[in-house]
């Protein structure tokens, strides 16, 4: 980057000088971005011995790919892992089938309860969560879904939906309201009802923001912690955040830093690997949505 | 058009459904849950005891919860300004016209992306580490003895430790928000008002922040809404014992109401939710509160 960066400046040194102090501090961020980031990775093929003498960067007994596998299996990171997979693409999934249709709605259909839907689903966005814990927890016992696995990890997903739900239809329903109606008539003119229309030529046309919405919450619920340590309080239905954060409490006894590291990479690396290919899908989907005072 | 009811009707069930249960009925329980005192969050409703603003008045006059408030605010204001800051000014770099703009804005967008546990085990065990650590280790480096022997998660430093951590991951959230904005302002007034003679500085002064009024609007609010759920950072900066530099009210909703109790006493689950009808308002505050002081503008984009 460096050798571009004098390349740039030869041809323009005029403009260039102008925005030295900008590359500076942009340079200042990434390099200790990369630091910390680089340094875990490090670590996570080191030894703890090795961490603790400040070597962690020289490998002097090579590279211990075992601190993964300990990780991975004896403490259960494998588990946390595949939950949380399984939370985030079937919630996924399900807030779509859920949003999609409302925002459609709302874009398209004069109906009385349109204007206070939209202004309560953005008004949702802004309730903490503190605020529906209580009650949530209390439904939940009542129904008696925190005694078995499977409830939990049912609950836990209508949760991450319902969560997102008002996000998400105010993220597609700029989507929706920018497609031209002309899709609709002919395919009216066609003989094709409203739902079939839908499904088949409407929500195909808004793919970009289904993705860009699908990404968005997978991010969010692999990182979701709060929820998660209310309602899964067992290990084998765990997600990942609170998993880690056990882990480490009990790090402190068993003193294996190395095999934390290790365990904060597995826990870092999927959402960092999906960023790496998607960051721009990921950006839109913070600054495309109905974030606006 | 009767058709076109029936498909409406299908079409928003069942994001309704799910706003009914998952926010409106919680809302309201809550709220009414904040004026009694319940035994615990699973007691029925007919066990609830009602005491007006009991509730409200014991969390005032609990210390942990003052202090909790205290953070809270201190999180809010001095991270506010630290992370706005450094996100308009990165928005303004980023639009500056420099190269690769789209990878720094990746990278410093990137923490948003990555698990706040994780993040905040990279700080607390590497960054703010003394045997090991990047600081420690940095200030070593220039020959600075005495900041690289501060011990950076001792009782005194840890919360401005835990708050520069959390803002260095908050930043990029912030800054996507005002680039968005910065560059929606059409290119041509930049052009005229160059013309007329104003100076890069004056021209952030005099068409950039005006222009902005509604980003920043949004940009408080949602730093407000983020602030009030202040709790992974927190719970990993301290043990489960909750110290006092870095409790926040829902560290305390959560011990008081799921928690191991050691510092907090009284089971009362209406005290937790008084706590968070406080979080509500405080939240609905501060949006008021920016609605009125920076008043919408005509000429925004």
């Amino acid at each position: 980057m460096n050798r571009d960066l004098k390349h740039y400046r030869r041809i323009n040194w005029k403009n260039e000088s102008k925005l030295l102090p900008g590359y500076l501090l942009m340079v200042l961020w990434l390099m200790f971005t990369v630091v910390l980031i680089g340094w875990i990775f490090a670590a996570s093929f080191s030894t703890t011995k090795e961490i603790f003498k400040g070597q962690a960067l020289q490998f002097p007994t090579g590279l211990h790919f075992e601190n993964y596998e300990k990780a991975w299996t004896s403490q259960n990171v494998s588990t946390f892992f595949f939950n949380s997979l399984f939370y985030a693409s079937v919630s996924s999934v399900i807030l779509i089938l859920v949003a999609a249709p409302a925002a459609y709605a709302i874009s398209r259909f004069k109906f009385f309860l349109n204007r206070p839907l939209q202004s309560s689903f953005v008004a949702a966005m802004g309730v903490p969560v503190t605020m529906i814990i209580l009650p949530l927890f209390g439904i939940v016992s009542d129904l008696q879904l925190l005694k078995q696995d499977v409830t939990i990890r049912l609950l836990l997903i209508f949760l991450y939906v319902g969560i997102n739900v008002p996000y998400a239809t105010i993220f597609l329903l700029t989507f929706f309201t920018n497609l031209s109606r002309s899709y609709e008539e002919a395919a009216a003119i066609d003989g094709c009802p409203p739902v079939r229309t839908f499904w088949q030529v409407m929500l195909p046309l808004a793919q970009p923001g289904v993705v860009t919405v699908s990404i968005f919450n997978f991010i969010n619920v692999w990182n979701e912690y709060f929820i998660s340590l209310i309602f899964a309080s067992g290990d084998k239905t765990r997600p990942v955040a609170v998993g880690l954060y056990s882990m480490i409490n009990s790090m402190r006894y068993t003193g294996d830093w190395a095999g934390m590291f290790a365990a904060v990479i597995i826990v870092f690396l999927p959402t960092f690997l999906m960023y790496i290919f998607l960051s721009e899908k990921i950006i839109a989907g913070v600054t495309g949505g109905g974030v606006k005072g | 058009m009767k058709k076109n009811k029936a498909a409406i009707a299908i079409f928003i069930t069942p994001a309704l459904l799910f706003f009914l249960v998952i926010f409106a009925y919680p809302i309201l329980r809550t709220l009414v849950m904040s004026f009694f005192r319940v035994e615990s969050v699973t007691a029925p409703l007919a066990s609830w005891a009602p005491v007006g603003i009991d509730n409200y008045l014991k969390l005032y006059n609990t210390e942990l919860f003052r202090t909790s408030m205290w953070n809270l605010f201190r999180i809010w204001a001095i991270g506010g300004i630290v992370v706005m800051s450094l996100a308009l000014l990165f928005a303004v770099v980023l639009n500056s016209g420099i190269r690769f703009k789209k990878f720094f804005r990746a990278v410093i967008y990137l923490p948003n992306v990555i698990s706040a546990v994780a993040l905040a085990t990279m700080w607390l065990q590497y960054v703010f580490n003394t045997r090991y650590g990047l600081l420690t280790n940095f200030f070593k480096w220039l020959g600075w003895q005495s900041l690289a022997s501060i011990q950076w998660t001792a009782p005194e430093y840890m919360f401005y430790s835990l708050l520069f951590a959390y803002c260095f991951g908050m930043v990029g959230y912030h800054m996507l928000i005002f680039s968005s904005g910065i560059e929606k302002i059409p290119q041509d007034i930049y052009e005229a008002s160059t013309i007329d003679g104003a100076s890069k500085p004056q021209q952030f002064r005099f068409v950039t922040m005006p222009l902005l009024r509604g980003v920043i609007k949004t940009n408080i609010t949602m730093w407000s809404i983020t602030s009030v759920s202040f709790f992974v950072w927190s719970q990993l900066f301290s043990t489960v014992t909750a110290s006092n530099q870095t409790i926040t009210p829902m560290v305390y909703m959560y011990l008081q109401v799921f928690g191991a109790g050691n510092v907090i006493t009284e089971r009362n689950a209406g005290l937790g939710a008084a706590v968070g009808v406080i979080m509500a308002v405080c939240v609905v505050a501060v949006f008021l509160l920016v609605n009125v002081v920076i008043k919408r503008d005509d000429f925004e984009y």
